[in-house]
């Protein structure tokens, strides 16, 4: 290629990456005797993964300090390209990889030096929960979980060594719904847009997501079935939006919303009663006492993942940290810690030592609560005898019908959702 | 001139030339020196970035880099659409929106800014108990933007409070869901946030009217109206071109507001931006920046136009 | 129009800034209020002009008491301290607004207030504004806007004090002019007893809020009523000799040496000062004076015929029917 090419982060960065480049390579092999100086590791994600207590324990259990750097999804694709020194470890979505591996500021995950490698979930290394296929439209980690080579820029179609990301949480998204307004049961998600709730229901203006979700609708009412929801062509793009464009300007949205925030006030306040969400704002609404279902629906979920990746430069004490606290997070006591939210987590079996049977039966087998459920905080989330909204794991996981994504006309994509949005 | 002192020395008064242009030079020199550092901040914060965004407003790019190439598409999709009469594009349907914004935001702002203004500069006699009721006005900024854009929600939502008193007086029978995630809803934000950016500099042009003038109108005849139309307004009309320009430029530009009183429904300019900023189509979204830009010096043009700010001033 | 105030007063909280005040001022008289700052005269002129509200008491103009009246309602205008022309309008604009006040058509009030700026010599510069006019010619415009409505009675707060000496004479002389070719009357607030002498008709020394004196320029010179007045006035010596109401004599009625007469006391010389047509010669002498050294004014040929020096002891005394017996 004679094209010359300027990545974002040559322009922005300019000869500072270099310099670091050059400058870290000959520590590695030395031995890691300075105890005295922990190593700080700055991680980059959302702030819904950063808790203070998995901080805590890390430097309890390794010495290594954790220095959370949150930010919002969109923006932590953006550091990534953009600045790409400005973090030792990142968590990112893994829809994300389509644009963070192309920019070569990423390096692939050496499986051998991650214990658990092979006890990481089949959802993400082959696709499949107990031998069964599951939904893989869009961005489904096992299409780019492996690289051909440590720095390539090219997913592998069958295991490698080099793996892109190392799952920290996963979870099936679908519509929450208001049951104490609503009263009937809801089974499916053209009930999003059914004009008995007119001025009550929303979607989230995350162009990427929200188009999903209205797709998962149009097929739902049996208009157009996709070949693939997660990468739309232009006329199916027109397709749903004007759809969109139609509900929207009956008047079908009370609002649209972005972030968890706003989700838990509009359906807490009654101004939606059926609407996309994310499950911990279903938890946050009833722990304000607002009765708020995570409704499984019958077309299935559509689900999202995260992973840590390490950035290209890492090296040294630095890198060699990064793998212990990935280990260390893969080894139970993290993934206990975020089941106990209802995510999942990417070794189950280790998890499932650090809790308690009784918690295990309720969050990962379905079963009703033996006791009150509380969270990591202490907090009661559900009194005993409930059951958690979609079952089980392998229902919930297994019953996923698409997986976030980037589409390929992403930015038609994003130019028709403005144009939604100022319908 | 210094030549001329060199090469004609016999003349008498060529000795002070020299001098003389050394210490306009000096002064020159220092007059510089003392612009640098504005100057300076202007351009690593200003100049440059404005130069870069219209740089890459030009260039090509995909999903993960930016190529420098020329290309025109990032405007072309701009104005996707526009040509067509029928149906309005979205940029120009996006900046109607906005400019209706501006214009209802502005008339409100203006009218009760001024009265606030008029009331502290005029009717309020001691400058302690201007100072209070100024930061009174401020109250608005004392807490985030979001939290105070959530608390509408108990107002004005659906159960809020005004349409449950509404209900509870059988003045409406069913809840006005209009109060929320409306046009209504995103103005009154946008009046209860930028009020104070009118009532300063409006405040600021009324304290500086020489209260004989009053009185000189009055000894003339002219009634309160008279006063205020004939005198008040015209040496108040700095202040309510700095505050218009400010208001202007802060609806043009918001895009949170627009979001979250709009119920993220309607379209702003700034939201346009945004959202290609976070899908890091950072050239789209540097057209557009240029596109909004354009508009809004238009607007200052225009309004500068009307009142000569620096011969007010 | 004949102005008259009626027991006038105006307070402040409990103090009394003017303290029931009588003063009758005819019709086509220059009135002047004279008096140290913070006596009352501004006061006053603001009562009269409606600017300042009554506390209790009167102003009758012409037939009737005004009240609470509006100033344009009283046949009155005001010339303010620093002329408060409005800065955005023009000279013409400035003149012709109390005309737009009353709704007089564009071209009416043009015409009039062309005229009035005529009148005042600066239709020439009927275009500029304010920020652009010297402080004579703005005080000049000042005048046409008071007088465009025509009123009865001009109010003029300290209207020269912004002016220099030189400039502060001429426009003297100019609105004494102007005053007797309109026939109205003025009333004129200054603290310069040299102006109130040169201007006015009625001459009013006002002294924490109450009138010391009223009477003509030559009436309050020859014969000031107070030793306020005496002293404000100056040209005055106040003698209190031992056991004897005090008395005023005119400074150029002191006399020295042989003229000093029988009742001459002897005065220590302590400063001589040459004025050209006269010589200020200043006196201490004991028993005579509470306040200070006196001041004897002598013609400079007698002062040539007798001169005195610094330092010497001379008898000083006054012609017997200068001395004017002060009221306490």
């Amino acid at each position: 290629m004679t094209e010359i090419k300027l990545s974002r982060r040559t322009l922005l960065q300019g000869a500072g990456a270099t310099g670091v480049m050059l400058g870290a390579g000959p520590i590695t092999g030395f031995p890691n005797v300075i105890a005295a100086e922990p190593v700080t590791l700055r991680y980059l994600g959302t702030a819904v993964n950063q808790s203070a207590d998995i901080a805590r324990k890390v430097k309890e259990d390794l010495g290594i300090i954790i220095e959370y750097i949150p930010v919002v999804t969109d923006e932590v694709a953006k550091r990534v390209i953009t600045q790409p020194n400005s973090f030792d470890i990142v968590d990112s979505e893994y829809f994300s990889l389509k644009k963070l591996i192309p920019s070569g500021n990423m390096m692939g995950m050496d499986a051998r030096r991650i214990k658990q490698a092979d006890n990481i979930t089949t959802v993400f290394t082959k696709g499949e929960l107990n031998g069964k296929k599951i939904g893989d439209q869009g961005t489904a980690p096992k299409k780019v979980f492996y690289l051909e080579g440590q720095t390539g820029k090219t997913f592998a179609s069958s295991p490698t060594e080099w793996i892109t990301l190392i799952p920290t949480t996963y979870n099936a998204d679908t519509l929450g719904i208001r049951p104490d307004l609503i009263k009937r049961p809801i089974t499916s998600w053209k009930e999003l847009l059914n004009p008995e709730f007119k001025g009550k229901a929303s979607i989230l203006n995350i162009p990427s997501i929200g188009i999903m979700d209205a797709a998962m609708v149009i097929e739902a009412s049996g208009d157009y079935t996709y070949p693939d929801k997660g990468n739309m062509t232009k006329a199916e793009i027109d397709r749903t939006i004007k759809v969109l464009i139609e509900a929207k300007r009956a008047g079908q949205f009370r609002a649209l919303w972005q972030d968890f925030n706003e989700s838990v006030n509009l359906m807490a306040s009654g101004e939606t009663v059926i609407q996309s969400m994310w499950s911990p704002a279903v938890t946050k609404v009833r722990s304000q006492g607002v009765a708020c279902t995570y409704q499984p629906l019958k077309e299935g979920y559509r689900a999202w993942a995260s992973g840590f990746g390490l950035p290209k430069t890492l090296s040294g004490k630095k890198l060699d940290a990064a793998y212990d606290f990935v280990n260390w997070f893969l080894s139970g006591w993290a993934g206990a810690y975020l089941n106990r939210q209802g995510y999942y987590s990417a070794v189950l079996e280790t998890a499932k030592t650090q809790m308690e049977p009784y918690e295990w039966a309720f969050w990962m087998e379905g079963k009703p609560a033996e006791k009150d459920i509380k969270g990591p905080d202490g907090s009661l989330l559900e009194k005993a005898g409930a059951v958690r909204d979609g079952g089980s794991f392998a229902d919930r996981m297994g019953g996923v019908a698409c997986w976030n994504a980037v589409m390929d006309e992403n930015t038609y994509m994003v130019r028709k959702w403005n144009e939604f949005i100022a319908a | 001139m210094t030549d001329i002192a060199l090469t004609a020395p016999a003349v008498a008064p060529a000795t002070a030339t020299p001098s003389l242009t050394k210490t306009s030079r000096r002064a020159r020199r220092l007059a510089y020196l003392q612009a640098a550092p504005m100057a300076l901040v202007f351009l690593v914060f200003f100049i440059v970035p404005l130069a870069l965004t219209l740089m890459v407003s030009f260039w090509e790019y995909n999903e993960y880099e930016i190529i420098p190439a020329f290309t025109v598409q990032n405007y072309i999709d701009v104005f996707d659409g526009c040509l067509s009469t029928s149906d309005p594009c979205t940029t120009l349907r996006t900046y109607l929106s906005t400019l209706k914004f501006c214009f209802l935001t502005w008339v409100f702002t203006l009218g009760i800014g001024f009265t606030v203004a008029y009331f502290l500069a005029f009717h309020v006699r001691s400058p302690r108990t201007q100072m209070v009721l100024f930061l009174i006005c401020t109250i608005p900024f004392w807490t985030s933007n979001v939290i105070r854009m959530i608390s509408w929600i108990p107002l004005l939502g659906r159960n809020g409070l005004v349409n449950d008193t509404l209900r509870g007086l059988g003045i409406i029978d069913r809840p006005i869901e209009g109060l929320l995630y409306s046009d209504f809803s995103v103005v009154l934000a946008f009046v209860h946030l930028n009020t104070v950016f009118m009532i300063v500099p409006i405040f600021n042009s009324m304290a500086r009217i020489d209260r004989s003038l009053l009185e000189a109108a009055y000894d003339a005849g002219a009634s309160g109206w008279q006063t205020l139309w004939n005198i008040v307004v015209p040496l108040t009309k700095p202040g309510i071109a700095i505050g218009s320009i400010f208001v202007i430029t802060l609806v043009m530009g918001d895009f949170v507001t627009v979001g979250l009183m709009g119920g993220q429904q309607i379209a702003s300019v700034g939201k346009v931006i945004q959202v290609q900023m976070s899908s890091l189509q950072f050239p789209a979204a540097a057209a557009n920046a240029v596109v909004l830009l354009g508009a809004v010096m238009l607007m200052i043009v225009a309004m500068t136009r009307l009142i000569d700010l620096r011969k007010e001033l | 129009m004949d102005v008259e105030l009626i027991r006038l007063t105006k307070r402040y909280g409990g103090t009394a800034a003017v303290d029931g005040i009588d003063l009758k001022i005819r019709s086509g008289d220059y009135c002047c209020l004279l008096g140290p700052s913070g006596c009352g005269k501004t006061t006053t002129l603001r009562m009269i002009g409606g600017h300042e509200t009554v506390t209790s008491g009167d102003v009758v103009i012409g037939p009737r008491a005004v009240g609470d009246a509006a100033p344009s309602e009283r046949g009155t205008a005001m010339m303010f301290q620093s002329y408060a022309l409005f800065p955005h309008l023009n000279c013409r604009d400035n003149v012709a607004f109390s005309l737009k006040m009353r709704g007089i058509g564009k071209a009416e009030r043009r015409t009039k207030a062309m005229a009035m700026l005529d009148l005042v010599q600066m239709s020439h510069l009927a275009e500029r504004l304010p920020a652009q006019l010297s402080g004579g010619q703005q005080q000049r415009v000042a005048l046409a806007r008071a007088l465009v409505t025509g009123p009865k009675v001009l109010l003029l707060d300290e209207p020269l004090s912004a002016l220099d000496p030189f400039l502060r004479v001429r426009m003297r002389t100019e609105l004494k002019r102007i005053q007797k070719e309109l026939g109205l009357t003025f009333i004129h607030v200054t603290h310069s007893q040299e102006e109130a002498m040169a201007l006015s008709d009625l001459a009013v020394v006002m002294n924490g809020g109450r009138i010391e004196q009223a009477g003509t320029p030559r009436d309050v010179f020859e014969r000031p009523a107070s030793a306020f007045v005496a002293k404000f006035i100056g040209g005055h010596n106040i003698i209190a000799l031992p056991g004897e109401a005090p008395i005023a004599v005119r400074a150029d009625r002191m006399r020295l040496g042989a003229q000093a007469g029988a009742a001459a006391r002897p005065a220590r010389i302590v400063s001589v000062e040459y004025q050209g047509s006269t010589v200020h010669v200043g006196l201490e002498a004991d028993g005579m004076s509470e306040a200070g050294p006196l001041t004897a004014i002598l013609d400079d040929d007698a002062f040539a015929a007798n001169p005195v020096a610094l330092g010497e002891t001379v008898p000083l005394g006054w012609d017997a029917e200068a001395a004017h017996r002060l009221s306490a």
